[in-house]
Protein backbone atom coordinates (compact mmCIF):
# COMPACT_ATOMS: atom_id res chain seq x y z
CA UNK A 1 0.00 0.00 0.00
CA UNK A 2 2.16 2.40 1.24
CA UNK A 3 4.39 1.43 -1.97
CA UNK A 4 1.73 2.30 -4.48
CA UNK A 5 1.45 5.88 -2.27
CA UNK A 6 5.30 6.08 -2.98
CA UNK A 7 4.90 5.39 -7.31
CA UNK A 8 1.90 7.42 -7.33
CA UNK A 9 1.87 10.63 -9.84
CA UNK A 10 1.99 13.27 -7.24
CA UNK A 11 4.10 11.69 -4.40
CA UNK A 12 6.56 11.62 -7.72
CA UNK A 13 6.26 14.81 -8.18
CA UNK A 14 6.72 15.57 -4.76
CA UNK A 15 10.08 13.98 -4.15
CA UNK A 16 11.31 15.13 -7.37
CA UNK A 17 10.32 18.34 -8.41
CA UNK A 18 13.11 20.98 -7.85
CA UNK A 19 10.51 22.98 -5.32
CA UNK A 20 8.11 20.66 -4.78
CA UNK A 21 9.85 19.49 -1.34
CA UNK A 22 10.95 22.44 -0.22
CA UNK A 23 7.43 24.35 -0.41
CA UNK A 24 5.73 21.87 1.01
CA UNK A 25 8.40 22.09 4.21
CA UNK A 26 8.31 25.98 4.29
CA UNK A 27 4.18 25.27 4.44
CA UNK A 28 4.42 22.72 7.08
CA UNK A 29 6.70 24.86 9.46
CA UNK A 30 4.45 27.82 8.72
CA UNK A 31 1.24 25.64 9.89
CA UNK A 32 3.57 24.46 12.65
CA UNK A 33 3.93 28.09 13.95
CA UNK A 34 0.26 28.58 13.77
CA UNK A 35 -1.54 25.54 15.28
CA UNK A 36 1.64 24.81 18.12
CA UNK A 37 2.00 28.56 18.71
CA UNK A 38 -1.64 29.45 19.34
CA UNK A 39 -2.26 25.63 21.66
CA UNK A 40 1.04 26.39 23.34
CA UNK A 41 -0.36 29.86 23.94
CA UNK A 42 -3.62 28.72 25.20
CA UNK A 43 -2.05 25.80 27.59
CA UNK A 44 0.60 28.52 29.04
CA UNK A 45 -2.83 30.64 30.04
CA UNK A 46 -4.48 27.89 31.50
CA UNK A 47 -1.43 27.10 33.18
CA UNK A 48 -1.37 31.00 34.85
CA UNK A 49 1.52 32.83 32.38
CA UNK A 50 -0.38 35.18 30.12
CA UNK A 51 -2.86 36.32 32.66
CA UNK A 52 -5.54 39.15 30.96
CA UNK A 53 -5.12 37.33 27.89
CA UNK A 54 -8.96 36.52 27.82
CA UNK A 55 -9.86 33.08 27.47
CA UNK A 56 -12.92 34.13 25.30
CA UNK A 57 -10.12 35.56 22.64
CA UNK A 58 -8.79 31.86 22.26
CA UNK A 59 -12.49 30.81 21.31
CA UNK A 60 -11.82 33.16 18.05
CA UNK A 61 -8.13 31.99 17.91
CA UNK A 62 -9.31 28.43 17.28
CA UNK A 63 -10.66 28.51 13.35
CA UNK A 64 -7.11 29.56 13.02
CA UNK A 65 -5.63 26.94 14.82
CA UNK A 66 -7.80 24.40 12.97
CA UNK A 67 -6.57 26.46 9.61
CA UNK A 68 -2.63 25.87 10.70
CA UNK A 69 -3.36 22.16 11.54
CA UNK A 70 -5.32 21.79 7.68
CA UNK A 71 -2.22 22.81 6.24
CA UNK A 72 -0.02 20.48 7.99
CA UNK A 73 -2.35 17.98 7.51
CA UNK A 74 -2.31 18.31 3.81
CA UNK A 75 1.74 19.48 3.08
CA UNK A 76 2.92 16.26 6.04
CA UNK A 77 0.35 13.91 3.77
CA UNK A 78 2.74 15.01 0.48
CA UNK A 79 5.59 14.93 1.94
CA UNK A 80 4.83 11.96 3.97
CA UNK A 81 3.75 9.86 0.28
CA UNK A 82 7.04 10.79 -1.14
CA UNK A 83 9.00 8.88 0.84
CA UNK A 84 5.98 6.68 2.33
CA UNK A 85 7.68 3.21 3.02
CA UNK A 86 10.60 5.03 4.85
CA UNK A 87 8.53 7.21 6.84
CA UNK A 88 6.20 3.87 8.03
CA UNK A 89 8.96 2.59 9.92
CA UNK A 90 10.19 4.82 10.94
CA UNK A 91 9.87 5.28 14.84
CA UNK A 92 10.41 9.73 15.74
CA UNK A 93 7.67 9.62 12.52
CA UNK A 94 5.46 7.33 14.41
CA UNK A 95 6.02 8.95 17.70
CA UNK A 96 4.82 12.69 15.90
CA UNK A 97 1.97 11.45 14.84
CA UNK A 98 0.96 9.62 17.96
CA UNK A 99 2.04 12.95 20.12
CA UNK A 100 -0.13 15.10 17.35
CA UNK A 101 -3.10 12.86 17.92
CA UNK A 102 -3.05 13.25 21.85
CA UNK A 103 -2.85 17.36 20.93
CA UNK A 104 -5.81 17.24 18.73
CA UNK A 105 -8.01 15.34 21.73
CA UNK A 106 -6.23 17.49 24.37
CA UNK A 107 -7.32 20.21 22.10
CA UNK A 108 -11.14 19.55 21.57
CA UNK A 109 -11.42 18.81 25.13
CA UNK A 110 -10.05 22.28 26.07
CA UNK A 111 -12.01 23.85 23.76
CA UNK A 112 -15.56 22.43 24.90
CA UNK A 113 -14.47 23.61 28.31
CA UNK A 114 -13.78 26.92 27.64
CA UNK A 115 -17.21 26.89 25.97
CA UNK A 116 -18.70 26.18 28.92
CA UNK A 117 -16.62 28.18 31.06
CA UNK A 118 -14.40 30.71 29.14
CA UNK A 119 -16.17 33.36 30.62
CA UNK A 120 -16.14 32.13 34.46
CA UNK A 121 -12.79 31.85 34.30
CA UNK A 122 -12.15 35.27 33.26
CA UNK A 123 -13.89 36.83 36.24
CA UNK A 124 -11.12 38.39 38.24
CA UNK A 125 -9.68 35.74 40.88
CA UNK A 126 -10.99 32.39 38.76
CA UNK A 127 -9.08 29.96 36.85
CA UNK A 128 -9.25 26.86 34.75
CA UNK A 129 -10.19 23.81 37.02
CA UNK A 130 -7.20 21.48 37.92
CA UNK A 131 -8.82 18.75 34.98
CA UNK A 132 -8.44 21.75 32.79
CA UNK A 133 -5.18 22.33 33.95
CA UNK A 134 -3.93 18.61 33.67
CA UNK A 135 -4.93 18.41 29.76
CA UNK A 136 -3.13 21.82 29.07
CA UNK A 137 0.11 20.01 30.48
CA UNK A 138 -0.77 16.71 28.46
CA UNK A 139 -0.98 19.26 25.39
CA UNK A 140 1.92 21.33 26.03
CA UNK A 141 3.74 17.85 26.45
CA UNK A 142 2.25 16.58 23.03
CA UNK A 143 2.91 19.50 20.78
CA UNK A 144 6.54 19.80 22.29
CA UNK A 145 7.09 16.24 21.62
CA UNK A 146 5.48 16.56 18.04
CA UNK A 147 8.30 19.01 17.47
CA UNK A 148 11.03 17.61 18.77
CA UNK A 149 9.88 13.70 16.96
CA UNK A 150 9.49 15.58 13.30
CA UNK A 151 13.09 16.94 13.82
CA UNK A 152 14.53 13.51 14.86
CA UNK A 153 13.27 11.88 11.88
CA UNK A 154 15.69 13.47 9.76
CA UNK A 155 18.31 11.92 12.39
CA UNK A 156 16.96 8.45 13.59
CA UNK B 1 33.04 37.38 4.94
CA UNK B 2 35.73 34.88 4.41
CA UNK B 3 37.87 36.40 7.10
CA UNK B 4 35.35 36.21 9.63
CA UNK B 5 34.81 32.27 8.56
CA UNK B 6 38.65 31.88 8.83
CA UNK B 7 38.34 33.22 12.48
CA UNK B 8 34.86 30.90 13.79
CA UNK B 9 36.99 27.32 11.74
CA UNK B 10 38.48 25.55 14.29
CA UNK B 11 37.64 27.84 16.91
CA UNK B 12 36.58 26.65 20.23
CA UNK B 13 32.62 26.68 19.90
CA UNK B 14 32.75 25.73 16.44
CA UNK B 15 34.85 22.37 17.14
CA UNK B 16 32.55 21.79 20.31
CA UNK B 17 29.56 21.78 18.34
CA UNK B 18 30.86 19.82 15.21
CA UNK B 19 32.55 17.17 17.94
CA UNK B 20 28.67 15.80 19.08
CA UNK B 21 26.33 13.99 16.80
CA UNK B 22 23.36 15.02 18.71
CA UNK B 23 24.19 18.78 19.41
CA UNK B 24 23.07 19.39 16.03
CA UNK B 25 19.36 18.25 16.56
CA UNK B 26 19.01 19.08 19.45
CA UNK B 27 19.88 22.93 18.93
CA UNK B 28 17.27 22.29 16.12
CA UNK B 29 15.05 20.96 18.45
CA UNK B 30 15.08 24.26 20.74
CA UNK B 31 15.11 26.60 17.22
CA UNK B 32 11.23 24.75 16.64
CA UNK B 33 10.11 25.30 19.94
CA UNK B 34 11.46 29.18 20.02
CA UNK B 35 10.14 30.07 16.77
CA UNK B 36 6.56 28.52 18.04
CA UNK B 37 6.90 30.82 21.59
CA UNK B 38 7.97 33.64 18.95
CA UNK B 39 5.07 33.01 16.87
CA UNK B 40 2.46 31.96 19.07
CA UNK B 41 2.83 34.94 21.26
CA UNK B 42 3.30 37.12 18.10
CA UNK B 43 0.36 36.37 16.21
CA UNK B 44 -2.08 37.18 19.15
CA UNK B 45 -0.66 40.36 19.87
CA UNK B 46 -0.39 41.30 15.95
CA UNK B 47 -3.96 40.24 15.77
CA UNK B 48 -5.12 42.70 18.38
CA UNK B 49 -3.25 45.50 17.28
CA UNK B 50 -4.48 45.23 14.02
CA UNK B 51 -8.27 45.46 15.65
CA UNK B 52 -9.61 41.53 16.22
CA UNK B 53 -9.59 39.71 19.10
CA UNK B 54 -11.27 42.65 20.59
CA UNK B 55 -12.00 40.19 24.07
CA UNK B 56 -8.56 41.03 25.09
CA UNK B 57 -8.19 44.24 26.71
CA UNK B 58 -5.42 45.99 25.09
CA UNK B 59 -2.87 46.36 27.54
CA UNK B 60 -2.73 42.21 28.03
CA UNK B 61 -0.40 42.36 24.74
CA UNK B 62 1.98 43.15 27.14
CA UNK B 63 1.80 40.16 28.92
CA UNK B 64 2.44 38.01 25.65
CA UNK B 65 5.67 39.88 25.09
CA UNK B 66 8.09 38.18 27.79
CA UNK B 67 7.29 34.82 25.73
CA UNK B 68 7.87 36.16 22.32
CA UNK B 69 11.12 37.51 23.67
CA UNK B 70 11.59 34.18 25.43
CA UNK B 71 11.33 32.41 21.91
CA UNK B 72 13.40 35.18 19.82
CA UNK B 73 16.67 35.15 22.53
CA UNK B 74 16.05 31.07 22.87
CA UNK B 75 16.51 31.36 18.31
CA UNK B 76 19.31 33.87 18.72
CA UNK B 77 21.11 31.60 20.91
CA UNK B 78 20.93 28.64 18.63
CA UNK B 79 20.80 30.32 15.71
CA UNK B 80 24.00 31.81 16.53
CA UNK B 81 25.48 28.60 17.26
CA UNK B 82 24.14 27.27 13.62
CA UNK B 83 26.16 29.99 12.02
CA UNK B 84 29.42 29.59 14.52
CA UNK B 85 28.91 25.50 13.71
CA UNK B 86 28.84 25.68 9.97
CA UNK B 87 30.12 29.59 8.86
CA UNK B 88 30.98 28.77 5.65
CA UNK B 89 27.31 27.32 4.22
CA UNK B 90 25.31 30.21 6.50
CA UNK B 91 27.42 32.97 5.00
CA UNK B 92 26.99 32.37 1.56
CA UNK B 93 23.73 31.60 1.19
CA UNK B 94 20.76 33.65 -0.23
CA UNK B 95 17.94 31.96 1.91
CA UNK B 96 20.02 33.25 5.26
CA UNK B 97 20.79 36.55 4.05
CA UNK B 98 17.35 37.29 3.15
CA UNK B 99 16.16 35.58 6.43
CA UNK B 100 18.63 38.12 8.56
CA UNK B 101 17.39 41.15 6.68
CA UNK B 102 14.20 40.06 7.58
CA UNK B 103 14.80 39.86 11.24
CA UNK B 104 16.26 43.25 11.13
CA UNK B 105 13.16 44.83 9.43
CA UNK B 106 11.35 42.79 12.15
CA UNK B 107 13.17 44.26 14.72
CA UNK B 108 12.63 47.97 13.33
CA UNK B 109 9.63 47.46 13.39
CA UNK B 110 9.32 46.32 17.18
CA UNK B 111 11.67 49.25 17.69
CA UNK B 112 8.98 51.54 16.15
CA UNK B 113 6.41 49.94 18.43
CA UNK B 114 8.22 50.43 20.98
CA UNK B 115 9.03 53.76 20.55
CA UNK B 116 5.80 55.38 19.04
CA UNK B 117 2.85 53.43 19.58
CA UNK B 118 3.03 51.67 22.65
CA UNK B 119 3.49 55.06 24.70
CA UNK B 120 -0.33 55.20 23.70
CA UNK B 121 -2.01 52.48 24.04
CA UNK B 122 -3.31 52.90 27.34
CA UNK B 123 -5.15 55.80 25.68
CA UNK B 124 -7.14 53.68 23.08
CA UNK B 125 -10.68 51.87 24.12
CA UNK B 126 -9.14 48.74 26.01
CA UNK B 127 -11.88 46.38 23.79
CA UNK B 128 -11.95 48.75 20.72
CA UNK B 129 -11.11 49.52 17.51
CA UNK B 130 -7.40 50.26 16.87
CA UNK B 131 -5.58 53.12 15.01
CA UNK B 132 -4.17 52.73 11.09
CA UNK B 133 -0.53 52.82 12.42
CA UNK B 134 -0.71 50.19 14.72
CA UNK B 135 -2.57 47.89 12.06
CA UNK B 136 0.52 48.67 9.70
CA UNK B 137 2.76 47.71 12.69
CA UNK B 138 0.92 44.26 12.99
CA UNK B 139 0.75 43.92 9.53
CA UNK B 140 4.17 44.23 8.95
CA UNK B 141 5.20 42.20 11.87
CA UNK B 142 3.19 39.15 10.86
CA UNK B 143 4.39 39.05 7.21
CA UNK B 144 8.31 39.51 8.67
CA UNK B 145 8.39 36.70 11.02
CA UNK B 146 6.04 34.55 8.35
CA UNK B 147 8.95 35.24 6.15
CA UNK B 148 11.93 34.97 8.11
CA UNK B 149 10.14 31.06 9.12
CA UNK B 150 10.08 30.22 5.56
CA UNK B 151 13.37 31.47 4.34
CA UNK B 152 14.78 29.57 7.75
CA UNK B 153 13.05 26.13 6.30
CA UNK B 154 14.55 27.29 2.47
CA UNK B 155 18.08 27.68 3.90
CA UNK B 156 19.06 23.96 2.69
CA UNK B 157 17.61 23.78 -0.81
CA UNK B 158 18.60 27.68 -1.84
CA UNK B 159 21.82 27.90 -3.05
CA UNK B 160 25.05 30.02 -2.43
CA UNK B 161 25.25 33.71 -4.12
Amino acid sequence: MFEALENSTAAIWVGESLWGYPLLLGLHVVGLAIVAGIFIMLDLRILGLNKGVAYESFLSLFPLAWIGLAINAMSGTALFSSQATTFISNTPFLFKIGSITVGIICAVLIRGRLRLSAASWDAPGAGASGATRLMAVVSLFSWIGAIAAGRLIAYL
Amino acid sequence: MDALVQAIEGGTINTWILSSYWLWPALEIIHFIGLSLLLGAMLIVDLRLAGFLRQIDIMAIHRLLPLATLGFLLNLVTGTLFFIGDPARYSVNIGFQLKMILVFIAGLNALWFILKINPRVASWDAHGDTPMEAKVVAALSLIAWFGVLLLGRLIPYIGTG
